[in-house]
């Protein structure tokens, strides 16, 4: 249990970092919590998903089906985790 | 009746219960939509916004804007839609250019109107729109006739400053009408617009349906490909206007699967052309639905478009003028050029506007002597050639304003920013060939010795400074731009840089 926790902790961080240096770092007064819409923020746009879709499908080696790219799996931080938690 | 109010007050009289708005969870009939703008409407008159006064309308796609546009108009007043992504700076450059009694926005984006406001004295009210639309019913002034002004939309200037553009009810509701004709819409139609109502193919999807009476599903934009095709399939939409970056991510992201959806009768693409790959992949995943290619601008809205079935006969062509007007390659005289020959495009017709806001300049650059006193011909700044039949193609532009996402950035509004930036010395900033993009936002930078600058830094100070999609896609930092022998920047030298094949690896 303990190392799921701590491959979640991991993944969860990674994500982060990942959005942090490729979107965030447009939008230094954002604070990005976890659960917060990418869109909703005005973060990420739709070419930002594009590249966010390829990053997680390059990163991770999940094949992501059109349908799949919603808010729901895509959104937030804890939908990416979630998300390549589920597929990977 | 030619005006946009009257459009919404007789979609409202004729079908009440009928559908006008989706947007999110949020539906709207005609007759609450109607209501709705009354309501708005009344408030702003109660607040002494009258017949020709300014409302700028700063808010993201959904229901309140569309309240917030026809509320305005009913009002007597004339609205400037803002893209929401717009910064303080700029906003109250706008405020202040089109002399803005009032701003309608939301909860979200009324710190950023409040900022703007300080700097733009003209305004005299910030609205919140839902409330406003939910206000009790009052008394209206006189509802607003053909020749008034019913909007000035700005658009990127090659200057720098962004310039409005002044149409009158009988400009829009002519070119509404004009195309709802040739693309043969229906009272039954259902039409998802993803791009911004800011911009005017955005914003012509919803006058174009409330004239129609038809129903329009706005979303706030195009991020999600899975989130369009659930649209796609559960609102049963018949029309997706759309521009090629959005296709393009549609189609890779599709692949070749075709989604079922039987509802779709028609695609509609401007702002730049489709790659034929695009068009191939359109076909292939959307069978049913008729492509249209399309050209205009803000200045007359549309100039042409290209009847589907001719799309494999000259798929490079933006096609005929829209019904009703003319269009022609013209000489320096403005006349006729013979077939094959390349020269700017001239537009005559109902749709054009009545000129840039303040600035005769710039107007009388654009708009020229017609063939009677009261007329004047719009010049569009492109060049063009016809074929033999009368098609038009698209050559190049007179200016060098980048088109990005199929939206116009000029060069020198992001270079004016990024002179602003500590540390830098000079700044280029052109438009790059990009598959996706259409043009790349490609800025060179030669900053000050011992200035520490990265790219990063500068794209972010850009996007402090800027509407999203002028942010530059790429910040390149040289040592020296080259020149040409009077000095100046040479920018087709780094246009040529920007376009050869990238080094070899490393």
């Amino acid at each position: 249990m303990e190392g799921t926790e701590r491959v979640e902790a991991g993944l969860r961080a990674e994500l982060r970092a990942y959005v942090e240096e490729a979107f965030l770092y447009l939008h230094p007064d954002v604070e990005l919590g976890d659960g917060d819409g990418f869109l909703e923020l005005g973060i990420v746009d739709s070419l930002g998903f594009v590249e966010l879709v390829e990053e997680i499908q390059g990163r991770y080696g999940i094949a992501v089906d059109a349908l799949e790219i919603t808010e729901e799996n895509f959104g937030s931080i804890d939908a990416l985790v979630a998300f390549v938690e589920r597929r990977r | 009746m030619t005006t946009l109010d009257a459009d919404l007050r007789r979609a409202a009289a004729t079908a009440p219960g009928k559908q006008a708005l989706v947007a999110g969870e949020r539906r709207m009939t005609y007759a609450e939509l109607d209501a709705a703008a009354s309501a708005l409407a009344a408030r702003l008159r109660a607040l002494g916004v009258g017949r020709g006064d300014r409302v700028a309308i700063l808010l993201p796609n959904g229901a309140d804007a569309a309240i917030a546009i026809y509320g305005a108009l009913r009002a007597g007043a004339a609205f400037t839609p803002l893209n929401p992504t717009i910064k303080a700076d700029k906003l109250a450059y706008v405020l202040r250019d089109c002399e803005a009694v009032a701003v309608v926005t939301d909860a979200a984006l009324a710190p950023l109107a409040g900022a703007a406001r300080a700097q733009a004295p003209s305004v005299r009210h910030v609205l919140d729109a839902a409330e406003a639309a939910a206000g009790p019913a009052g008394p209206l002034p006189p509802a607003p006739i053909s020749v008034d002004l019913a909007a000035i939309v700005y658009t990127s200037g090659s200057t720098g400053r962004p310039k409005g553009v002044t149409l009158t009810h009988a400009n829009m509701a002519f070119a509404a009408g004009s195309i709802v004709s040739y693309l043969e819409m229906r009272t039954d139609d259902r039409i998802l617009c993803v791009v911004p109502l800011s911009f005017d193919y955005g914003l012509y999807q919803l006058l174009m349906c409330v004239r129609l009476g038809a129903t329009l599903i706005l979303e706030r934009g195009f991020a999600f490909p899975g989130r369009v095709l659930e649209l796609l399939r559960d609102e049963r939409v018949t029309g997706l206007p759309a521009v090629p970056t959005i296709f393009q991510v549609l189609t890779v992201a599709l692949g070749d699967r075709a989604p079922d959806l039987p509802c779709l009768r028609f695609l509609t693409n401007t702002a730049a052309a489709l790659a034929p790959a695009t068009i191939e992949a359109l076909r292939a995943v959307f069978p049913g639905a008729r492509l249209h290619s399309m050209y205009g601008l803000t200045e007359c809205k549309r100039v042409s478009w290209l009847p589907p079935e001719q799309l494999d006969v000259r798929p490079e062509s933006v096609g005929i003028p829209i019904p009703g007007t003319q269009a022609w390659v013209a000489d320096a005289d403005g006349d006729p050029l013979p077939a094959g020959e390349v020269g700017e495009l001239l537009v005559r017709g109902a749709h054009v506007m009545q000129g840039y806001w303040n600035d005769p300049e710039a107007t009388a650059d654009r708009l020229r002597p017609g063939r009677w006193p009261w007329e004047r011909v719009l010049a569009t700044g492109d060049l063009f050639r016809a074929d033999a039949e009368g098609y038009l193609y698209f050559v190049g532009r007179r200016d060098d304003i980048i088109k990005s996402r199929g939206e116009k950035v000029a060069p020198r509004e992001v270079e004016a920013v990024l002179h602003a930036a500590e540390g830098v010395r000079t700044a280029a900033v052109l438009g790059v060939p990009d598959p996706l993009l259409g043009e790349a936002i490609v800025a060179y930078v030669v900053p000050h010795e011992g200035a520490a600058l990265t790219p990063a830094a500068l794209r972010r100070h850009c996007a402090t400074h800027l509407e999203d999609y002028m942010v530059p896609a790429r910040v390149e930092l040289r040592d020296t731009l080259p020149t040409t022998p009077n000095g100046k920047v040479d920018r087709r030298a780094l246009a040529r840089e920007a376009e050869a094949p990238a080094a070899a690896p490393r």
